[in-house]
């Protein structure tokens, strides 16, 4: 019998003992699990695991643009490619990218580059090639996350890292993270990045309605969280090379 | 006629590489921090300047890594030794090219770069003495793209390279020519350093205990040649053990001991 799944959302948001329907509080972050170099032929990769989003990412480059008439005589470029499997949904989505997939692509190219050097390479692309395997909100922040990853892994020139996350309101609270169903059924939605060169905003989206008072509480409240996956995130770039080195060094660091 | 035979395919005693004799990854200042894009790496600006891999912030009130590898700090200057990267040509480079096209004018060869390199058939020949006003020996070789084929590789040199054009390359010099023997790797280029060594050291090392000929060159590619399979073999796990363990102390004395250790349990002599 075929799994039929009704797109109905809960009229609370908020479980009875105060947390939500995850189980988890106001303020906490789901489980983030991250890794780079895992796709052998990709010059550089990376491999989140964001409570139940699953996404790779691979960068390739500097390389030829094609087609040609893309290249720009003066810069390189970033294309980035976001994509979704066709599984990674509960109704099949359609393999051919769609609005939304061209949207979240350009979202996060525009979120990338100011971090880039991309005047150092005329004529060339960067390509950041990112699938969803599994998604369950908040794809286009941890997307950003992985994607950053990648190219660092990939060794290509950066400023600083980019890390994302998503602030929302349900029930008319304020809530970091939010996941599938807290995106479609709450009031409010703000994805944001941030880079770490001068600590500026590079992606600010806005869905749903709020004064502007809550406003700066999203974006502090987003700040604390973002400095955690930024934890994470070094802590993977690094994991590789560090496990290498103690072995050698006898387990004190040089 | 002289330009008839083949380059000759003399004994590569081969390049302890006299550009790069320095190994960055051994060297005494360089710390074993490693650092990651846009790690802090120091905010006394007033006593450091940002040097290789390295920038300031806006207000140039720190210095920011741009890399993921290793912090190193020369004179005044901060560095950062990248420990993943790709290649880009210098003039004076000696690389291995891959023929991957050609047509009369140019052969097109793949130089794991950004761009593909440029052979032209007037740099594949040695000219004799200048006669004349308008120099050079004029030969039918001078103008056809008939001594190399598709899929052969070359050891070339970079003539010239710039961020805008394609490198332009020569196979005239000193160990430069075609390759017809032998085994070609491709590692991170800028693990290279590493498997030179300080002055040769690691290099020299591998040769004597493997007993093969081994040309590295700077865009991450490395040709070598055995007694048999099985000493190139044990060649190539070292190479890729140095690759993988680039950033540590002490490699030069823990790969002789592998590689000794290794001999013993593949039964070499």
């Amino acid at each position: 019998m075929p799994l039929i799944i009704k797109d109905e959302y809960p009229e609370k948001l908020f479980r009875e003992d105060g947390k939500r329907l995850d189980g988890r509080d106001k303020y906490e972050l789901r489980p983030i699990k991250m890794e780079v170099g895992v796709l052998e032929n990709a010059d550089g990769s990376a491999y989140i695991e964001w409570g139940n989003n699953k996404i790779y990412a691979a960068v390739y480059g500097p390389r030829e643009v094609h087609p040609h008439h893309l290249a720009k005589p003066d810069r390189g470029i970033l294309r980035v490619f976001y994509r979704m499997a066709t599984f990674s949904v509960f109704e099949r989505k359609r393999p051919a990218p769609g609005r939304r997939e061209k949207e979240v692509s350009m979202v996060i190219t525009d979120c990338l580059e100011p971090v880039l050097f991309l005047e150092l390479y005329p004529g060339t692309a960067f390509e950041v090639f990112i699938n969803v395997m599994d998604a369950d909100g908040g794809t286009r922040c941890a997307c950003t996350t992985v994607a950053a990853l990648a190219l660092a892994d990939a060794g290509v020139p950066m400023k600083s890292l980019v890390t994302a996350v998503a602030v929302g309101k349900i029930d008319g609270e304020l809530i970091t993270d939010l996941s599938g169903i807290e995106d479609k059924a709450g009031e409010a939605d703000l994805p944001c990045a941030m880079t770490w060169f001068n600590e500026e905003l590079s992606l600010l989206q806005f869905d749903g309605s709020m004064d502007l008072d809550e406003f700066s509480k999203y974006l502090s409240l987003a700040k604390d969280a973002i400095s955690k996956i930024y934890e994470i995130q070094l802590d993977a770039l690094k994991k590789k090379y560090i496990e290498i080195q103690e072995e050698y060094s006898g387990g004190e660091k040089k | 006629m002289e330009h008839e035979k083949d380059e000759p395919i003399e004994d590569p005693t081969v390049d302890t590489s006299e550009d790069v004799d320095i190994d960055e990854f051994d060297d005494e200042e360089t710390s074993r921090d490693l650092v990651v894009p846009g790690e802090i790496l120091s905010e006394d600006t007033k006593n450091f300047l940002p040097g290789r891999g390295t920038i300031f912030n806006k207000d140039r009130s720190k210095i920011i890594s741009l890399n993921i590898g290793l912090k190193q700090v020369k004179r005044n200057y901060i560095n950062v030794i990248p420990l993943r990267g790709f290649y880009t040509p210098r003039p004076g480079d000696k690389i291995i090219a891959l023929v991957t096209d050609k047509n009369p004018v140019k052969y097109i060869c793949d130089i794991n770069s950004k761009d593909n390199g440029v052979l032209k058939p007037k740099n594949t020949v040695t000219r004799g003495k200048p006669r004349g006003y308008r120099g050079g020996a004029s030969d039918d070789q001078d103008n056809s793209t008939e001594k190399y084929e598709i899929g052969d590789i070359l050891i070339v040199k970079v003539l010239s390279a710039d961020r805008l054009n394609k490198p332009e390359l020569t196979t005239v010099g000193k160990y430069l020519g075609k390759r017809r023997d032998g085994l070609v790797i491709t590692i991170d280029p800028p693990k290279i350093p590493r498997v030179i060594g300080r002055s040769g050291s690691m290099i020299k090392m591998l040769k004597n205990l493997t007993k093969s000929n081994i040309f590295v060159t700077q865009n991450g590619r490395i040709w070598l040649k055995g007694e048999d399979l099985a000493h190139e073999r044990l060649l190539i796990d070292a190479i890729r053990k140095i690759e993988e363990e680039a950033h540590t102390v002490g490699l030069t004395d823990r790969m002789s001991e592998y590689i000794e250790n290794e001999k013993k349990i593949r039964g070499m002599n």
